[in-house]
């Protein structure tokens, strides 16, 4: 799930939640193994010092603030929160921070611009690192994201005119949009999420 | 002078089958593990293609994907089909070898298969000719050939490597890679440093000097070509060969079955190197484990049957560890564990043995190697084992853990877990959160335990339930909730002999007594009853085929891979353990319309995997 809020200003805040609490057993399996498919599997004291780096990588970056990872084990639930001056520090931040913490130097050549942003208008799109990623996903697991769904939430500080995306729903007070759909669906149709909104004028 | 002639020419033909090569006589003495197809004219159907497509033609089937091998069978190889077609892997202290051996009727149409080799001079090979490509060397002599691959062992390579970059004055080359890397989180190194390309450095500024990498990949190349010239030697100018060094593999090769399969596992004992510490530290210790090891052979034949393939075969070992095995393999069978394994199980194993008296032959065997060591550590090892030999309650202890058990797979199945559900308010889009019943698949697996002192595991329970509510009596069994993953419960039940994980709820809820009339029929039960020690019994297609590898080790998924999407049923069955043998007999049944060859490469291939 993810929930972008953009200000007037173009500052914001941006959340990011995982919830594999529906695979636990899953989850759990693939841990207790060294590797899998040829790849090692990392334990979880791996993944916490990799999302540590993260964290601290992207505190370093221009624009990006009051950043907050919240990480359960247990549930296998990862929520990530931080706050931005400006849609384009947020997304060169992002884009550093990876490449650092995936130790990847492509990433900082890939197109990792999924946000655009003119005060009037918001264009929102799903970046490629992420839909790399599904596309890596193997045929058997497949079956497995049509159990998933991935919802994205938009909120502005004044109300929606309108929006191009005819799966968008509209909060009541106009000012927020949703749009969900499961995980499957977005792996073989990317531009699901795509949005353009035009709010009203100030 | 017609009798002058039929004499010459009996001469010519004895002498010609005299100084013929047969392919057997090219396996290398360190091979540790033989496959012997005797009758390859059942693989005569077999596209190349598919035979390089199994794990035991993994080292040296790169170069054979070139397209060369399309659309060929073995017999488009020029192949003798008269000859063995042998298979071999051995690990030595420096190298890994493999290869096979195998005999040629047309050596031009060899070539057209293994078109990249070319000829390479080699010193005197008593008329071998020598082929090579980038990977393997193909060595030609008299109607026979091998093929062989050496891989020197990555930490020779490291240490001589290291050795010598170290003695020409250079750094840690390493060094280069730290330096970047604690740069990384300073924003503004970090953008300066992505200029920097991500090679190696040289090792001087002089370019014709080896970088670390080039330097490696030379030790390599000469550690792997000293290798291959000894073995090239041992078989070739000294004739000294597995047949030579190894009567037991030359008897066995005559046998008149379609393969035979030979491993030296006191060898294999010989280059393990988890032993490192006994040889180098305590070598006389490793001298008496040697000992003990010595004569540990698996001997096998492969028969094919109309619809089934039968791997023979015979564990073999020395007088010492015969006489643990026997005392541990005199154990009365358990009925009461087949009361647990239900008739729909796709797959099964009991294994029974008395390890009180495997533990009482050990002590009288193994502690007095242990004694002999003038090793303080070693010595107050042995104190502490004879005091606990002394002071624990045998009894007990073996009352508890008797040593037989038995094993079951039941499908998988759906079972109960928790999920956080994230959920939204349909006019705000804000979210919270709440638990929720969820599903998961899940193997079903069942272990079981024979005991006699089952009051210690219930008292284990009694008081566990005592310090943590998860640990609860259900009555005919107990519940210890989200202990598998941290997700799924596990269920124990305590009764009629027997102590019994379990994450089949279904077992715990309506069959702690046993399955009655729903569990293994007669025939599979007197099977299971009449096997000596162990017996084991497995649907591959029902339970292979959708077996989660999630849950399994790398080398088990190895060996769960190399039968995936076959079908039939695969058997192991024991005999009695006498002081110098334990025979086992697996048998492969299969049904459909696949040639049969291609089945014994699958179990040759399974056995590979498992052996290697």
């Amino acid at each position: 799930m993810d929930e972008l809020t953009i200000h007037d200003d173009g500052s914001g805040t941006l959340k990011y939640a995982i919830n594999l609490s529906s695979s636990r057993v899953k989850v759990n399996s693939i841990l207790a193994l060294d590797s899998l498919d040829g790849k090692k599997v990392p334990s979880i004291e791996e993944i916490k010092t990799k999302v540590s780096l993260f964290k601290k990588t992207l505190s370093l970056q221009n624009g990006i603030s009051n950043i907050s990872i919240s990480e359960n084990y247990t549930d296998f639930i990862f929520k990530f929160e931080c706050d931005f001056t400006s849609i384009d520090l947020l997304q060169e931040g992002l884009r550093k921070t990876f490449s650092i913490t995936l130790n990847d130097k492509s990433i900082l050549a890939s197109d990792f611009s999924w946000l655009f942003w003119d005060s009037k208008v918001l264009e929102r799109s799903v970046p490629s690192i992420a839909t790399n990623k599904l596309n890596g996903i193997t045929e058997n697991d497949l079956s497995l994201l049509k159990t998933g769904t991935y919802t994205s939430i938009t909120r502005f500080d004044r109300g929606v005119e309108r929006f191009e995306n005819p799966l968008s729903k509209l909060s009541k007070d106009k000012k927020a949009l949703m749009l969900r759909t499961d995980t499957y669906s977005l792996k073989e149709k990317h531009s699901l999420l795509e949005n353009t909104i035009y709010l009203i004028p100030n | 002078m017609q009798l002058k002639n039929i004499i010459f020419l009996s001469f010519i033909s004895i002498s010609t089958f005299l100084s013929a090569q047969k392919s057997e006589t090219l396996i290398p003495k360190d091979a540790v593990t033989v496959f012997s197809i005797n009758n390859i004219n059942l693989l005569q159907k077999i596209s190349i293609d598919e035979l390089i497509s199994y794990e035991f033609m993994e080292e040296i089937h790169q170069e054979l994907f070139d397209g060369s091998t399309s659309g060929k069978t073995l017999k488009d190889a020029g192949l003798d089909f008269d000859q063995k077609f042998n298979i071999f892997y051995g690990k030595l202290d420096k190298c890994e070898l493999s290869g096979f051996t195998f005999g040629i009727t047309n050596k031009e149409q060899m070539f057209s298969v293994f078109d990249d080799f070319e000829v390479t001079p080699y010193p005197n090979l008593n008329g071998a000719q020598v082929y090579q490509s980038f990977f393997n060397n193909l060595i030609v002599k008299d109607g026979a050939a091998l093929l062989i691959r050496v891989e020197p062992s990555m930490e020779l390579i490291d240490q001589v490597t290291d050795s010598i970059w170290y003695a020409r004055g250079n750094e840690n080359p390493y060094d280069y890679f730290e330096e970047v890397n604690e740069d990384v989180l300073n924003e503004e190194i970090y953008d300066e440093n992505t200029q920097i390309e991500n090679s190696f450095p040289d090792a001087t500024l002089d370019p014709n000097e080896k970088n670390y990498n080039e330097l490696r990949d030379s030790v390599q190349l000469v550690l792997q070509r000293e290798q291959l010239d000894k073995i090239l030697i041992q078989l070739f100018v000294q004739n000294d060969n597995l047949i030579h060094l190894d009567p037991r593999f030359e008897a066995q090769l005559t046998h008149p079955v379609e393969g035979i399969f030979y491993m030296d596992n006191a060898r294999n004992i010989d280059k393990s190197s988890g032993l490192w510490y006994f040889q180098t530290v305590l070598p006389s210790l490793y001298k008496n484990i040697q000992e003990l090891y010595a004569g540990n052979l698996i001997l096998g034949d492969l028969l094919l049957k109309d619809k089934s393939v039968d791997f023979a075969i015979e564990v073999l070992y020395g007088d010492k560890l015969g006489s643990i095995y026997t005392e541990m393999n005199s154990s009365q069978f358990d009925k009461q564990v087949l009361k647990y394994i239900p008739e729909s199980s796709t797959a099964y194993f009991t294994y029974n043995i008395n390890l009180r008296k495997a533990y009482e032959k050990a002590f009288e065997v193994i502690m007095p190697l242990l004694e002999q060591e003038k090793n303080a550590q070693i010595a107050m090892n042995v104190l502490t084992i004879e005091l606990l030999n002394e002071f624990v309650n045998k009894d007990a202890l073996f009352g508890t853990y008797k040593g037989s058990m038995f094993g079951s797979f039941n499908g998988i199945k759906k079972i109960k877990t928790k999920k956080i559900e994230f959920f939204y308010d349909e006019e705000t889009f804000e979210y919270g959160e709440k638990e929720a019943e969820a599903e998961e698949d899940m193997p079903i697996f069942t272990v079981g335990f024979s005991i006699e002192r089952n009051d210690i595991p219930e008292k284990v329970l009694k008081h566990l339930g005592r310090l943590t509510s998860k640990v609860k009596n259900m009555g005919n069994y107990w519940c210890f909730e989200n202990a598998i993953f941290d997700s799924a419960p596990l269920y124990m039940i305590n009764k009629n002999g027997l102590f019994i994980f379990t994450n089949d709820q279904d077992l715990a809820l309506n069959h702690a007594l046993g399955y009655g009339s729903k569990s293994i029929n007669n025939v599979k039960f007197k099977n299971a009853k009449k096997s000596g020690f162990m017996y084991a019994n497995l649907d591959v297609k029902t339970t292979l085929n959708r077996f989660p590898k999630d849950l399994l080790s790398p080398k088990q998924n190895e060996m769960i891979e190399s039968l995936r999407g076959k079908s039939g049923s695969l058997e192991l069955r024991s005999s009695k353990t006498t002081k110098e043998k334990t025979s086992l007999n697996l048998t492969y049944s299969f049904s459909g319309i696949e040639q049969s060859g291609k089945h014994l490469l699958d179990l040759i291939n399974t056995i590979y995997v498992v052996s290697k």
